[in-house]
């Protein structure tokens, strides 16, 4: 028989997290896609906004889920799950982005059937549309973040993600990146630095 | 070194910094990650330099630009996502358990010479599909609704235990899993129940907004009305908002549908889910623009016309206003 989850499916609430990876340790499925659901929403934003590929946030999903499956064993509570899990994704997504780097791939743009589509398209550049002159706006600040994002290094874009868009405080991004706070803040302070400079007649 | 730091020339500059050395803290002090000496430093400036208040106005607003450029992952994406790890996982690419399962064994013994790794891989992929295929299926499974929504309905079965007989033969213990579909019409109980427990799935925008769009089709009843006005104001993602509102549409006379509208209008942090609800607010029985608004409508859309920061939807608001012959200020 199949061992009871601790926590009822579907509650979503991560109130009782070292039991759910205890009994997920112990085989028990359930506790398992529990876990799965409290954090996968934002895995897989954190690679989408990194990556800015949907095939390649797929891979990170699931590589980094699989490798979370297979290790939980490995896992002795000597740092939060979320730091353990996030250590995975981000190395994932790391390596991902020096590939990039290394092979120059222009990542944004795909081809669909009805034509080539902006991946960075977002339901809010859609919502400018009745607006012309802030569609335009908009999408010259987007062309320019675009821009200034992929002239950052991995680690500058990875600590500014993780902070601008995760909500993470410094001292847990330098947990989960292996650095220390003082170093994620230097680099957090580097990207600003970089953005400042690029979007600074924006405002 | 900080590269913050580097500006400064001695300790008394921490207490008189100049211009050049506090507009450096402006990116850390708008993501709250200045010590708190650093952030009296820097307070204390600002007080005294209107130039330098000006520039931190000029930074929060690129702070805020920023925001326009995060992507929300599509609900679509989430779900395949889900259903490409449960069908990895059903593969047998599972954890290494505590206990060493048979077909550890197997593969241990097979892994042993380089030879022979394809066979064991053949073995084991053998197992898994003879497994998933042949085992019999043992009802509602701990996967059922939750980490496998949008895979196939195939059973997934796992072995638990092995252990030697005294008369030769081994007994295995299966864990079997298995999805169960229920099928029926809307105005099944039990269909609108579980669909009513979908939508406050807070876990799966996905399935809330597919289970939103369903309960749509009989938003006649009050309940199922309730519960997307509820969706309205409170679910947390705004594609689930703006399925909830559009299948309020021919409802907005109904008054707990307008107080939602209501709220979403002067509190939805969307400008797209504000725009939408002045659209709704607006709009009469027959699904046509309301010739004429009521007053507590009209009041509102001013209050609203007052604080939205947002200059489109202000000017849609303005717009009704003007159409109303009503001002668009508060007197």
């Amino acid at each position: 028989m199949l061992q009871r989850s601790a926590v009822a499916l579907n509650s979503g609430l991560p109130a009782d997290e070292a039991a759910l990876i205890r009994a997920a340790q112990g085989g028990d499925q359930d506790a398992f896609a529990q876990l799965v659901y409290v954090y996968d929403q934002s895995v897989l934003k954190l690679a989408m906004n990194l990556l800015r590929s949907p095939e390649d946030a797929r891979d990170v999903y699931q590589e980094a889920f699989l490798r979370v499956f297979r290790n939980l064993n490995n896992f002795r509570f000597d740092c939060s799950f979320h730091t353990w899990l996030y250590r995975i994704v981000t190395n994932l997504c790391l390596d991902q982005m020096r590939k990039r780097k290394v092979r120059r791939e222009e990542p944004t743009v795909l081809t669909a059937s009805d034509g080539p589509l902006d991946r960075m398209d977002s339901v809010q550049e859609e919502r400018v549309e009745g607006d012309p002159q802030r569609h335009l706006f908009s999408g010259q600040l987007r062309t320019r973040i675009k821009s200034v994002l992929e002239g950052m290094t991995p680690r500058e874009r990875m600590v500014f993600e993780l902070r601008h868009y995760q909500g993470l405080r410094l001292r847990r991004i330098g947990e989960i990146l292996g650095t220390t706070e003082e170093a994620a803040k230097n680099c957090l302070f580097r990207a600003t630095q970089k953005m400042r400079a690029a979007l600074g007649d924006f405002v | 070194m900080n590269p913050m730091n580097e500006a400064r020339t001695d300790k008394n500059a921490d207490k008189n910094m100049d211009c050049a050395q506090v507009r450096m803290h402006f990116a850390l002090l708008l993501y709250g990650e200045l010590s708190f000496d650093e952030e009296e430093h820097v307070d204390a400036h600002l007080d005294g330099c209107a130039l330098c208040r000006l520039e931190l106005e000029r930074q929060k607003a690129l702070h805020a630009a920023f925001d326009e450029f995060a992507v929300e992952p599509p609900a679509s994406l989430l779900r395949e996502c889900r259903a490409d790890l449960a069908a990895a996982m059903r593969q047998g690419l599972g954890p290494r358990a505590p206990k060493v399962h048979w077909w550890e064994g197997l593969r241990g013994f097979l892994g042993a010479s380089a030879l022979l790794r394809p066979a064991a891989a053949f073995a084991l992929l053998l197992v898994g599909f003879v497994g998933a295929r042949l085992l019999p299926s043992v009802g509602d499974g701990i996967f059922a609704g939750s980490i496998f929504t949008g895979a196939n309905q195939a059973g997934l079965s796992r072995v638990s235990d092995v252990e030697a007989q005294p008369d030769g033969s081994v007994r295995i213990v299966v864990d079997q899993i298995q999805r169960r579909t229920i099928t029926g019409g809307l105005d099944d109980q039990q269909i609108r129940t579980r669909l009513l427990d979908a939508v406050r799935d807070p876990n799966n925008p996905g399935l809330r907004a597919d289970s939103v769009d369903l309960l749509s089709r009989r938003a006649q009843s009050a309940e199922i009305r309730s519960e997307l006005a509820y969706l309205v104001v409170h679910d947390q993602n705004d594609g689930v908002r703006l399925k909830a509102m559009e299948g309020l549409k021919p409802w907005v006379t109904d008054p707990e549908v307008r107080v939602a509208l209501s709220q979403a209008l002067l509190g939805d942090a969307n400008p797209g889910v504000r725009t939408q609800a002045i659209d709704l607010l607006i709009q009469g029985p027959a699904g046509n623009s309301a010739p004429n608004l009521d007053r507590a409508t009209i009041g509102m859309l001013q209050q609203f016309v007052s604080q939205e920061r947002n200059a489109s939807v202000r000017q849609r608001a303005e717009k009704v206003l003007e159409l109303m012959n009503a001002s668009a200020e508060i007197y």
